[in-house]
């Protein structure tokens, strides 16, 4: 599985030899690859008047390019902030509840990116083809599918320790823009610049993961909700700047705490472990049918309504599990 | 009438099998008087179904050159397809299946039929009589008393024999009160709430007329339920608007000038019709193929399913509120008092009684609150959601009950004792059944059956320690708390495990399940061992100290 950012093709038709050598020496001799392009056709096609396109056949004879459109950006954030109202409304009737779930589109958003995520890994595990991943810029959509792909794929990026490895390698040090996507979260007044949650959509692709394989997970619902709160602040520096550069730049590892750090504490560790986890070797695949894909009740309610009872029935199992 | 003469083909070979969740396999089928058999003999593993011919909703035919498919619809929301060689046969076999699956007499039924495989310890038909409930009564209040003015079912056919009204109110004054309430249906005593003292009453409308008649032993029983000088509360599940035009047709409400003590309010809950439309089409959208997340939502929106459930639980909190916090007797009543009625007293019951969160409480409650209340259970669930035929008396209200009985269960994962496996199953039999406790429409109607002696109890099936096992919930904590669950749209979700059940395998759910369960009984032993242990640790220390001295 690889990903990259979108090819400078440009107007002109500009090509570059040594893309196309290094993507071709990755296929062997007759052998197929796709190119899972996350932006639509058209969007593609237009990109090249700014610049940048996408790769032209004759040019890679021996990949194909499938476009699943997914949406970033200002959208995306609109998408959240209208789901976020939607839950505060404190007394809707049920038309109008349904209605405004409806119309912020978020739901169909986790089930775009669901949907990639499991095209990705078709590719890999059923076809026995490489994959290229990229969108525009390679920092959002992008890492939104090679992640989930790789949980989807990958029993060991469902330990704790290997989807924080997985969180360290796919988003911090791939270079999604932390800084700029979580500068504000749904219910800032302030105009928004670079905002989007795609972060947050990740993680809430997870947790649809989690309820569908609820024994495949050794992580539950907890940490989900801590990495969400960390991303848009953080008493550690982990989820600080936009790229490694950066987190150079200001010495962000001689100057912070790591939140890997804390969590991997034994007291800590224990609050975010799934008690019911036991090791699946075996590929998921999750169902992205729209009656599978349900609201994320535990960060979307959160604070709208007590889940004191779902969390008691949740610590008594891990203290049974702790006393066993 | 012989079974034998409506099955025009008894059986046919190399049929394939279609079913959710397996593999299509090919095999044999048998119809015969009561069901549809397929069995495949394949070296590893023999697989069958058995399948009612009651719970067959409709059935489709289809054909691609002469091979012909029978899509079966089951009420419980099952689809399966049956491939059958040859048109002949093909056809044979549908008609068979749709003159066995349409049979009018109860009497025909499965239930008449059954004979038992298992060791009858409990007679489910004398496990929950209106005696034992009343004694329990009586041990912490003497305000009530059992009457038996219906014994003959002649005052109320839709009442059992004995109900329980206030100690003042006499049989001669009952029967005044059942000529003023539609259908006879009298108030009658529903629940008792210990905490304070309060009753929950039910009935059906009170038929006042354009007359304003009134009906002065009507009057005297509610007031006996009150404490001096405190108000009660009439919930009516019909807008106002609905219970003044029904004075037009002799029906009516309670006016203010004759029940002084009395506050009306109006809780809509929807007519069954409504009902039966509204769950045809959430069964559409769950089954629509078009992998279209805003076509999903928006036939889920218009099917009002959810409108429905917060409806309910919004109608039930009310009651639970004016008895628990407002300290206030209720009566609730439609028009009928045999649908809405049933399900707000009911579910209320849920929300204030936690011996109601117990197994056997809960199959209490729905024997009393349901079954003798006269729920017109043969009339309601005698076609299912696929049902191609003109809609008559068919409603989900049962099942609207039950998924509202879920939110709750979803919302509160330590207060019940069963889990939602019971549920679906409570669901599954009262539309098709070898049983025949959900068989007829009331107590008159199960009498003159004989339904007692001539058919099993599900009560006596499912209260087996064997059975009872599989519906345990492995995170009950038995509490004595009031539990208010939240109505809010937001935290009322779809009931996944009846209307996606057939769509998405549950086999990690139900893995976690198991895992969970087993994770509390290995729990248990420990724990057993760990007080041997001290026992012994102890034992061994009073001897080292006898030894010692």
């Amino acid at each position: 599985l690889l990903r990259s950012s979108q090819p400078l093709t440009g107007p002109n038709r500009r090509r570059c030899r040594e893309d196309e050598k290094l993507l071709g020496t990755i296929l062997d001799e007759g052998e197929r690859g796709f190119i899972i392009d996350t932006r639509s056709a058209q969007a593609a096609k237009q990109a090249r008047m700014g610049g940048g396109g996408t790769e032209p056949k004759s040019s890679y004879p021996q990949w194909r390019r499938l476009h699943r459109a997914l949406e970033r950006g200002r959208p995306l954030q609109e998408s959240f902030i209208r789901l976020v109202e939607a839950c505060s409304d404190p007394s809707p009737s049920m038309e109008r509840w349904l209605g405004r779930l409806e119309s912020s589109r978020w739901l169909g958003h986790v089930k775009a990116a669901l949907s990639t995520a499991c095209l990705a890994a078709q590719c890999l595990d059923r076809e026995d083809s490489k994959v290229l991943v990229h969108g525009a810029e390679g920092t959002d959509t992008t890492l939104l599918v090679t992640a989930l792909a790789q949980l989807i794929l990958d029993p060991s990026c469902r330990t704790l320790e290997g989807f924080q490895g997985l969180l360290e390698r796919e988003w911090i040090q791939a270079g999604h823009p932390f800084q700029l996507r979580c500068a504000r979260s749904a219910s800032s007044h302030a105009r928004g610049k670079q905002e989007a949650p795609l972060f947050l959509l990740f993680l809430d692709c997870v947790w649809q993961l989690s309820r569908q394989f609820p024994l495949s997970l050794e992580f539950g619902e907890r940490l989900l909700l801590t990495l969400f709160d960390n991303a848009y602040a953080s008493a550690y520096g982990t989820f600080l700047c936009n790229n490694e550069r950066e987190r150079s730049l200001c010495k962000v590892k001689e100057s912070t705490h790591s939140l890997w750090a804390w969590l991997n504490q034994p007291e800590e560790k224990q609050k975010y472990l799934n008690p019911l986890y036991s090791h699946n070797p075996l590929v998921i695949w999750p169902s992205v049918e729209p009656q599978s894909i349900q609201l994320w009740q535990g960060l979307f309610l959160r604070w709208i309504r007590p889940s004191q009872h779902l969390e008691e029935a949740w610590v008594e199992i891990q203290r049974l599990v702790e006393g066993n | 009438m012989e079974f034998a003469e409506l099955i025009k083909t008894p059986r046919a070979d190399n049929v394939v099998l279609h079913r959710p969740f397996h593999l299509a396999v090919e095999g044999t089928l048998c119809l015969t008087g009561h069901h549809l058999i397929f069995s495949s003999r394949r070296q590893d593993n023999a697989e069958e179904l058995w399948l009612l011919h009651s719970n067959i909703d409709s059935i489709e035919k289809r054909f691609v050159g002469s091979l012909g498919s029978i899509i079966i619809k089951c009420k419980d929301l099952r689809i399966i397809q049956l491939d059958i060689p040859g048109m002949e046969e093909c056809l044979n076999i549908a008609s068979s299946i749709e003159a066995l699956s349409t049979l009018d007499s109860v009497t025909l039924m499965y239930p008449f039929f059954y004979r038992p495989m298992f060791e009858v310890l409990e007679d489910g038909w004398s496990s929950f009589l209106l005696e034992q409930e009343f004694e329990l009564l009586s041990s912490v209040t003497n305000e009530w008393r059992l009457s038996c003015v219906n014994k003959e079912f002649s005052v109320c056919p839709s009442y059992p024999p004995v109900v329980i009204v206030p100690k003042s109110v006499d049989d001669e004054a009952l029967r005044k009160v059942a000529l003023f309430r539609h259908g006879g249906r009298f108030p009658v005593l529903s629940y008792y709430h210990k905490k304070n003292g309060m009753a929950m009453m039910r009935s059906s409308q009170p038929l006042t007329g354009t007359n304003g008649r009134r009906c002065k032993e009507d009057e005297k029983l509610v007031n006996a339920t009150l404490r001096s000088g405190r108000r009660g509360f009439v919930i009516d599940t019909r807008p106002l608007t609905v219970a003044q035009q029904a004075r037009a047709k002799g029906g009516g409400f309670e006016q203010e000038v004759h029940y002084p003590q009395w506050r009306r309010i109006h809780k809509y809950i929807e007519r069954f019709h409504i009902l039966q439309e509204s769950f045809i089409k959430l069964v559409e959208a769950c089954n629509d193929q078009s992998h279209n997340m805003d076509r999903w939502l928006s036939k889920l929106e218009a099917s009002n399913w959810l409108t429905h459930i917060k409806e309910l639980l919004t109608a039930a909190c009310l009651a639970a509120q004016c008895i628990d916090r407002e300290g206030a007797s209720v009566l609730v009543h439609g028009s009928e008092g045999t649908d809405s009625t049933l399900q707000v007293t009911s579910l209320a019951q849920i929300i204030l009684d936690p011996r109601c969160r117990t197994i056997r409480g809960f199959e209490a409650l729905i024997v009393r609150e349901w079954l003798q209340a006269g729920h017109p259970f043969q009339q309601r669930c005698a076609q299912s959601a696929y049902s191609n035929s003109k809609q008559k008396w068919e409603a989900p209200v049962f099942l609207l009950f039950l998924e509202c009985v879920w939110q709750i269960h979803r919302q509160f994962p330590c207060s019940f004792e069963f889990n939602e496996k019971f549920l679906v199953l409570l669901f599954e039999h009262a539309y098709a059944s070898q049983f025949g406790t959900f068989l007829g429409n009331n107590e008159n109607e199960r009498a003159k059956l004989k339904l007692p002696q001539k058919t099993m109890s599900l009560w006596s099936w499912v209260n087996r320690p064997e059975e009872l096992s599989r519906f345990q919930n492995p995170l009950y904590e038995a509490n004595s708390l009031v539990i208010w669950p939240s109505v809010a749209p937001q935290s009322l979700q779809l009931w996944e495990g009846v209307f996606l059940r057939w769509n998405r395998p549950s086999r990690f759910l139900e893995e976690a399940e198991e895992e969970r369960i087993n994770i509390i009984k290995y729990n248990k032993e420990l724990q057993a061992r760990v007080n041997t242990l001290r026992r012994r640790l102890a034992e061994m220390e009073a001897d080292e100290g006898v030894q010692q001295e």
